[in-house]
């Protein structure tokens, strides 16, 4: 039997700011193709979390991460790991939608022009007009809004609802063609028809990705996420199949979030 | 006296203010148009100032004054804008978040209320003396440029400051560097307050008197040939006209026109970066 290789391995993971001590030994690995929930009280640190699997923490002045977090097998704080190419191969979704204050087309053909692509030979090409078009149609088509804005791409992505433009940052987050797509609260700030919208589409990219979501709401952990991890100040308290977590919690911490009588 | 009576008590001062504040407007810029219209002609915007049969030089027209402030500009715009602009994008973007930036920066908020006679001094003990450029255009332009350089500074960094930083945690997260996200993000969404900071300060430089006054401004000098030449310039032409003993009548008329003018390029210059903004606040916004 062939052990799988967990796509996401994070060992003895601290992270500070300045003396905040944000994140204790986190010790967990995330499987391919999975959707796994980061659940938990305001300020425990999910989003120190997940920011430190795309190197987005180096930014924060102040902020010391210690351990090591590997995808695919290779540790992404490792020496002479480069942040920024790191970014490149993960996508992320944040609470606000935040579109550049840009035509729909230019939100998302920013990153592919940016970096080119690779053919199968590994040789580096930028993206050529046509070949532009369509990433972004494929990218819209895979975050499931092209059907609604394909007539007018040039249009200012501001014009959109903030459900549709929680939907133009993943594929903008897309277009990158990532693996990996982290999610930070991203339905918090729309309604139930968009959040459930949304709620489809991560269901449908679990396919193809391996998504992270940090998340407030516990029902939406429970219909999406295949694991479900719960911190509380800073450490990882349990980790396991969400059924398991939302039915049968080992830790009395873990429970007393679930039901209500904390957070 | 009832709550009725107050309040009718308070309006009653309020409108009053308010009617003193737009009848003092309407006082300067009326009395600017009314007194500076009659002088203007193609003679008075292109010929210089010329002595009269008293001594005073009250006769030609503008067009040294007009050129010299134009030239005090430019080398405002060549030198310190650039440097004030660029240096400010740096501190903010890739130094705003160390604690001492805070302090530099209620500095620098200080240094833009120094009374501009102030820079003048500084000028010349830089410039003039210390450099040796000598009374000269390049000193003035360069001591305007000092005076200006914390107003360009403060522009710039509410400019920087009010894109969303959420903005540049998106460019950072699709694997943009730093710089990328300046140059693709930041800077193009920041320009039209950057663009009004330039404009406010350019026209600073061609309003002020104090430090040109003592860095090289001449009453009858030259077109300036080189940068080490004096000059005339706009606001102490208006400057020697009002203080003129001989011929006080035209010597004020002449000032009404000078100020005019002076007053127009200011306006006008307000007006481009209104409508700049416009363009770009429609097509970054937010
Ligand atoms: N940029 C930062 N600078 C300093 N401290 C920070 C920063 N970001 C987070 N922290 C601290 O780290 C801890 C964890 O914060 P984090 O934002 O990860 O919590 P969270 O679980 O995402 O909370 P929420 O549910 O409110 O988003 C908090 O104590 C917070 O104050
Ligand atoms: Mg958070």
């Amino acid at each position: 039997m062939v052990i799988p290789i967990p796509k996401i391995e994070v060992q003895d993971l601290n992270v500070y700011f300045e003396k905040n001590h944000a994140l204790k030994n986190v010790d967990i690995n995330i499987e391919e193709k999975e959707i796994t929930a980061i659940i938990g009280p305001s300020g425990c640190g999910k989003s120190t979390f997940i920011r430190c699997v795309n190197r987005m923490n180096d930014l924060v002045l102040g902020c010391t991460v210690k351990g090591s977090v590997t995808v695919d097998g290779k540790d992404i704080y490792g020496k002479g790991v480069d942040a920024v190419e790191v970014r490149k191969r993960i996508g992320m979704v944040f609470q606000r939608p935040n579109p550049f204050p840009k035509s729909i087309f230019e939100n998302i053909a920013y990153a592919p022009r940016l970096h080119g692509f690779v053919d199968e030979e590994g040789k580096h090409h930028s993206y050529n007009k046509q070949q532009l078009k369509e990433v972004v149609e494929w990218s819209l088509k895979r975050a499931a809004l092209w059907e609604e804005v394909s007539d007018r791409l040039d249009k200012s992505a501001y014009n959109l609802s903030g459900g549709q433009q929680q939907r133009l940052c993943i594929a903008r987050a897309l277009a990158i063609k990532p693996e990996i797509i982290l999610f930070d609260e991203p339905c918090s700030a729309l309604d139930p028809i968009a959040t459930a919208k949304i709620e489809d589409l991560l269901i449908d990219l679990k396919k193809d990705y391996t998504v992270l979501i940090v998340t407030h709401n516990m029902q939406q952990a429970a219909r999406v996420a295949d694991r479900t991890a719960y911190f509380y100040l800073g450490e990882l308290i349990e980790f396991g199949e969400t059924k398991q977590i939302f039915e049968r919690p080992e830790k009395d911490l873990t429970e007393q979030y679930i039901t209500g009588r904390m957070g | 006296m009832n709550r009725n009576d107050k309040q009718t008590i308070i309006f009653g001062l309020l409108g009053a203010c308010m009617v003193i504040v737009v009848l003092t407007l309407i006082i300067i810029l009326g009395s600017i148009i009314v007194n500076g219209i009659p002088m203007l002609s193609w003679d008075f915007l292109t010929r210089s100032p010329e002595i009269d049969d008293t001594g005073a030089q009250t006769e030609g027209g503008i067009w040294g004054p007009l050129v010299g402030t134009f030239y005090l500009m430019m080398l405002v715009l060549g030198f310190a804008i650039p440097v004030g602009v660029l240096g400010t994008i740096f501190l903010v973007e890739y130094l705003g978040k160390y604690s001492w930036n805070r302090i530099l920066w209620i500095v620098i908020n200080n240094l833009a209320g120094v009374p501009s006679i102030v820079y003048g001094l500084l000028g010349v003990a830089l410039f003039v003396g210390y450099l040796e450029f000598g009374l000269s255009l390049i000193a003035a332009g360069l001591t305007l440029g000092l005076m200006v350089l914390p107003v360009t500074m403060v522009a710039t960094r509410e400019a920087l400051e009010a894109v969303p930083q959420s903005l540049r945690d998106a460019s950072i997260a699709l694997g943009a560097t730093r710089w990328q996200t300046m140059r693709h993000h930041t800077i193009p969404y920041s320009m039209s307050g950057v663009l009004t900071g330039i404009i406010l300060s350019m026209s600073r430089a061609a309003g002020e008197t104090a430090p040109i006054l003592v860095t090289g401004v001449v009453a009858s000098a030259a077109i300036p040939n080189s940068l080490t030449d004096s000059f005339q310039a706009m606001p102490y032409y208006i400057y020697i006209l009002v203080t003129q003993t001989a011929n006080v009548d035209r010597a004020y008329a002449v000032a009404w026109g000078a100020a005019l003018v002076l007053v127009g390029l200011v306006v006008g210059m307000n007006l481009v970066a209104i409508v700049i903004r416009k363009r770009y606040r429609k097509k970054y916004k937010w």
